[in-house]
């Protein structure tokens, strides 16, 4: 009890307050903005949190990470582009709700999922990071290839209406990750030997194009007569409670999916929001109008994505292994502040454990807050003129875009990727299972090679396993599903389920 | 004495100051800005911001550090060769985009593209295996790899990369076999060997003094016991040659006027000199290893050379 009230007391002062405010602002917004996103936002203060003291320094980027995972929402609901990757799955309900004038609504979806979500995976954190993280060791390169299988599954989910073309898509996607080093042997792979494609195609700029560029050709390509715009309402509009009935099993599986994801090291937000939302699209009431507007598709990828950023903290603070790409950065400010991550960090800091939940708590709550008040602005955002608007955001994701690492050819990457962004939107294709492709491609390919040396190229030894085998089991036991509901159905001499043809 | 631990910068950074007044023209009158080939965060990323702070002070000017990332570090390298030769961009470069990459693959830079100003760091390297771990040193691992061949998985961060190199070289000079197991990056291959995936790897010092809780090194690969070190036997000690060190350095792109690289080698032995990178350094048990722009010049020649060999000899360069 004492180390709890010591890690309240680390709080409560002013800079860490005040640390607290400022990095979930500016997460919200390097979030909201596409192109900039987490890691962007973490770099942007490293500098500084060199030279403040620590637990400010923390509170700073925890507020940052949070913010920007849930900003990333609001872009995608809004303008139809995910600001961040984490927020690809929040497009495919979000927007719909958006353009039948719920804008508000969505965000308050969102904003709420959101703020469940976190705060759901801070309990994670504090009450068994050390067991999850104990746990996580189970999970070895073989156990990441059955996951990485497990989550190509929802490119099939994403793909309604559209499967062969969701299918391509997605392979597209997969293909495109594996341009430059080839990780397993070193060597070059499709980089024509130009030098600058040696460094790969990398995500932030593909989604800048795919989503950001390719909205303005499709908008610059339509008629220009203006149209009569939808009478959006200004401000954020909560679910009422009774809304909830029905969705809070929903929830609370996003919740423990992205909790879960969040606490293996070397997966994100990402991958968590598109499990999540695959789940969401097989077990959902309302499944069937999940890519519609429907509310369980905003919970499912927001509760779930942002239960990843509590439990991210699990390895990284229990082993020194960083959950995620933007922990990775975070473990290198602790470590500048004398915070030693690892298995006796609980034991023998726990008040700095303690501290860094309570932050995480607040952030979580200022979170809300910022949202609710953004919202005012950024449903504003719609009533902008929409030349004025998409140039903006163009100006802005490429400047993201060419932030990531740096490197002019990434602008070029996203200049291509909106091109063909916009050629797959003129003949139907889907963009999201490309999204998940190039998430996932290098993780699959990856573990299937590293698990086949350490097997020494058995590949039924994969099988042998308890928790990959439950993963291919579970996999196809998903995929043959809807055929034998089929099939089931027809014998009973009901109609065929629409849904199911697809 | 209140202030004395920033004598000798203060007093390294008048005098440069000074100098620098007294030029005909004054550099830098612009901010500086120091390529850093990898992410933000990262242990190259940290040493040079931490660098940046004293040795601005001793420059006069602003220091800038930008991250290019990608591709092992050489898209970096290869922005900081192609810079405008003023002074005032420049790298921190260490030691894969410099002395292994090149014999890797075709690349638009060599070591004699660039001006050498300092070397920043320089640290030893040490074979880890989990704290828990049977073996304790180089004998038990030979010993259990000879009597069970084929069983030793070996992590690596990278395919060519130095620990790959080292790992290359201790099975020879033993007469054993690993499987090497290539990772991205030292996060992921640590992760593989806390869950038994792999047996050992290679990792930079700091890296041992932050998981020392999980970790334990069997030999440090160094020709000598550094003074950050000294209980930490040598893979030397236990009759196994290898000298691997994981350093860096500032260079810049070649035909920077003499003048300006004169001032940026000053500075960088200042800041190295300065209380703040010093503790920093004795943080993470890295000594401080300063070297003025030609004795670095002639040291990462004379490794490019040494790895080359090595590559090559393990079928690896393939130019």
């Amino acid at each position: 009890m004492d180390t709890l009230a010591l890690g309240l007391e680390h709080i409560l002062t002013l800079p860490t307050l005040a640390a607290i405010v400022v990095g979930t602002v500016l997460g919200v917004v390097v979030g909201v903005l596409p192109g900039l996103g987490s890691v962007i936002g973490i770099t942007m203060v490293l500098p500084f949190t060199f030279t403040m003291p620590q637990i400010p320094a923390l509170a700073l980027m925890l507020g940052i990470y949070c913010g920007s995972v849930y900003g990333g929402s609001i872009s995608a609901i809004v303008i139809n582009t995910p600001g961040t990757p984490q927020a690809a799955a929040t497009a495919l309900d979000g927007f719909p709700m958006a353009q039948r004038g719920d804008a508000g609504l969505a965000i308050g979806w969102a904003t709420t999922a959101s703020t469940i979500g976190g705060l759901f995976s801070v309990g994670v954190l504090v009450l068994a990071a050390p067991q999850l993280a104990a746990f996580s060791l189970n999970f070895t390169v073989i156990e990441y290839f059955a996951l990485g299988v497990f989550a190509l599954i929802c490119i099939a989910n994403v793909s309604r209406g559209a499967m062969a073309k969701g299918l391509l898509s997605g392979v597209i996607g997969l293909f495109l990750a594996t341009v430059g080093v080839d990780q397993v042997t070193g060597d070059m792979r499709f980089t024509f030997d130009n030098f600058e494609m040696t460094a790969g195609i990398s995500l932030i700029p593909a989604i800048v194009g795919l989503f950001a560029l390719s909205e303005m050709f499709v908008r610059a390509s339509e008629s220009h007569v203006v149209k009569e715009s939808i009478a959006y309402k200004v401000g954020i509009r909560l679910p009422r409670l009774t809304d909830w009935r029905g969705r809070l099993g929903i929830l609370l599986k996003s919740c423990l999916i992205g909790s879960f994801v969040g606490a293996l090291p070397g997966t994100g937000a990402a991958t968590a929001a598109f499990i999540s939302y695959s789940e969401a699209k097989r077990s959902s009431r309302n499944r069937d109008k999940l890519g519609t507007g429907e509310p369980d598709g905003i919970i499912s990828a927001e509760s779930a994505n942002n239960a990843v950023t509590g439990s991210a903290m699990v390895p990284t603070l229990a082993l020194g292994i960083p959950g995620d790409p933007v922990t990775a950065v975070m473990l290198g400010t602790f470590i500048v502040h004398g915070l030693t991550p690892g298995p006796r960090l609980f034991s023998e800091h726990l008040d700095l454990v303690y501290a860094i939940f309570f932050i995480l708590v607040a952030v979580n709550v200022a979170m809300f807050i910022v949202g609710a008040i953004g919202a005012q602005a950024f449903t504003r955002v719609l009533r902008v003129p929409e030349p004025l608007l998409m140039t903006t955001v163009v100006v802005i994701s490429l400047i993201g875009a060419y932030g990531v690492r740096g490197n002019p050819i990434d602008l070029i990457t996203a200049f291509v990727a909106g091109i063909g962004g916009f050629l797959l939107r003129k003949n139907g294709f889907p963009l999201a299972p490309m999204v998940i492709g190039m998430v996932l491609s290098q993780m699959i390919e990856n573990s299937l090679r590293q698990g086949l040396l350490i097997t020494r190229g058995d590949f039924l030894a994969f099988f042998q396993r308890p928790i990959s085998l439950t993963l291919f089991v579970l996999t196809f036991a998903i995929l043959v599903w809807p055929l034998v509901r089929r099939l089931l159905g027809r014998g009973k001499g009901a109609t065929l389920d629409e849904g199911n043809l697809e | 004495m209140r202030g004395s631990r920033y004598s000798v910068p203060a007093l390294a950074g008048a005098l440069v100051l000074a100098l620098g007044v007294a030029g005909a023209q004054a550099f830098p009158d612009k901010p500086v800005t120091i390529i850093v080939p990898f992410k933000a965060g990262g242990g190259t990323d940290i040493t040079t911001r931490t660098l940046a702070g004293p040795m601005a002070q001793a420059l006069g000017g602003d220091i800038v550090v930008k991250n290019t990332a990608g591709a092992g570090g050489t898209i970096g390298a290869a922005e900081t060769a192609r810079a405008k030769a003023d002074g005032y961009t420049i790298g921190m470069m260490p030691v894969g985009p410099m002395t292994t990459q090149p014999h890797l693959r075709k690349l638009p830079y060599a070591p004699d593209s660039f001006d050498y100003i300092c070397q920043a760091y320089s640290a030893p390297s040490s074979l880890v295996v989990r704290k828990d771990s049977k073996f304790n040193n180089l004998a038990d691992m030979i010993a259990f790899a000879k009597a069970n061949p084929g069983k030793l998985n070996y992590g690596i961060q990278a395919v060519g990369s130095i620990p790959h190199v080292a790992g290359l070289g201790l099975a020879e000079a033993a007469g054993i076999d690993f499987q090497f197991i290539p990772f991205k990056g030292s996060a992921p291959t640590f992760k593989a060997m806390l869950d038994g995936t792999v047996d050992m790897f290679v990792a930079h010092i700091s890296f041992l003094t932050k998981n020392g809780d999980q970790v334990k090194s069997i030999a440090m690969l160094m020709d000598h016991r550094v003074d950050t070190a000294k209980d930490l036997p040598t893979a030397k000690d236990q009759g196994i040659d290898l000298n691997f060190p994981i350093w860096g350095g500032l260079v810049a792109p070649k035909g920077i006027p003499a003048d300006a690289r004169a001032k940026l080698e000053k500075a960088c032995e200042a800041g190295m000199k300065s209380a703040a990178f010093s503790e920093r350094m004795a943080q993470l048990r890295m000594p401080v290893t300063y070297l003025g722009g030609d004795d670095f010049k002639a040291f990462v020649m004379s490794e490019f050379a040494k790895n080359e060999k090595l590559l090559r000899k393990a079928g690896l360069k393939k130019n």
